[in-house]
């Protein structure tokens, strides 16, 4: 499997966020996104500070991560992303 | 006697703000039209990208300011600035001018070249360096061929470096044109130099660069305008 590039690991982690219905516990998300837990806490840091992911605290305290809008606007663009960045050689 | 405003008459100066519109606008409009995927993505290569179109604009600005000063106290070349009352605005707007399109071009290699130089951030810091040196030299230097040197210099470097990534990423990438097109780009940026600093020297040439020079920032726009999908 060829190696992800950063942006292809933000869209990979939105992605799982998304297709659970817009709420995950961070267990499940870790698992599903292929990173090592070190990896994934650099990943997932970034995420919030972009402001493309929050937290969410569920019912009896427990947390749940979904995406901002600005998260599903990433997911919308990244293809025109991707594709930009390879016509202007970036 | 020269009859009143003169200088803005002759269809010279209309050409000229027309160019200077133009590319301005395109720049601005690449600038813009890329805020978006930069403030999702925080990609550097498209940060650098965005930059460099900001700073022709800017370039640009300076450079149509440079042809009005000339045209507005009648002067010949570059060289006269000492001759006009307000002796600062001259060499300040050509300090200007050569600074900040040098960036421009120093930003656009950089955005192809950050991966290669591992985003090292020193690289801009010479950068600035050399384009502080380039706007120096040419206010205190008074040879055209001077500055002529530096700047075919400067142009060749940037044209090997940018070849050899090129070359480099030929092999992963293939039906790729716009090598093409930066490279006119830079070579056009010398052209619209030379244009400035030895303004007899490609006089019978002037529309031609004009027109092909916003070709070129037209072609980028329309690019950027269609990949960016706005």
């Amino acid at each position: 499997m060829a190696k992800r590039g950063k942006l292809e690991i933000m869209k990979d982690i939105l992605r799982i966020i998304q297709e659970n219905r817009n709420s995950i516990k961070p267990t499940p998300l870790l698992r599903k996104s292929k990173l090592s837990s070190l990896r994934f806490k650099e990943y997932f840091i970034e995420l919030i500070d972009k402001n493309l992911i929050k937290e969410i605290a569920g019912k009896k305290g427990e947390k749940f991560i979904s995406l901002t809008d600005k998260g599903f606007n990433f997911l919308e663009k990244y293809k025109n992303i991707i594709n930009f960045i390879e016509e202007f050689e970036l | 006697m020269r009859p009143p405003l003169e200088f803005l008459m002759p269809s010279q100066m209309g050409a000229e703000l027309i160019y200077s519109f133009v590319i301005i606008v395109c720049s601005l409009m690449v600038y813009y039209g890329t805020k978006e995927l930069y403030e999702l993505s925080s990609h550097k290569g498209i940060r650098y990208f965005r930059k460099a179109f900001l700073f022709f604009a800017i370039a640009y600005f300076f450079r149509y300011s440079i042809r009005f000063i000339l045209s507005f106290f009648h002067l010949r070349t570059i060289h006269e600035f000492s001759l006009i009352v307000f002796r600062p605005i001259g060499p300040l707007t050509l300090l200007f001018f050569m600074y900040f399109s040098s960036m421009a071009v120093f930003y656009l290699l950089y955005s192809v070249m950050w991966k290669r130089w591992n985003g090292n951030s020193k690289m801009i810091c010479i950068f600035h360096a050399v384009a502080v040196i380039i706007a120096l030299a040419s206010i205190i230097s008074r040879r055209s061929d001077i500055l002529l040197g530096i700047n075919l210099f400067l142009f060749i470097l940037v044209s090997f470096v940018y070849y050899i990534a090129h070359k480099d990423s030929k092999t992963k990438k293939k039906g790729h044109n716009l090598y093409v097109v930066y490279m006119l780009l830079f070579i056009f940026w010398v052209l619209n130099l030379i244009d400035i600093l030895i303004p007899s020297f490609l006089q019978q040439f002037q529309l031609i660069i004009y027109l092909a020079s916003s070709g070129i920032f037209l072609t980028i726009l329309y690019k950027v305008l269609k990949k960016a999908g706005n």
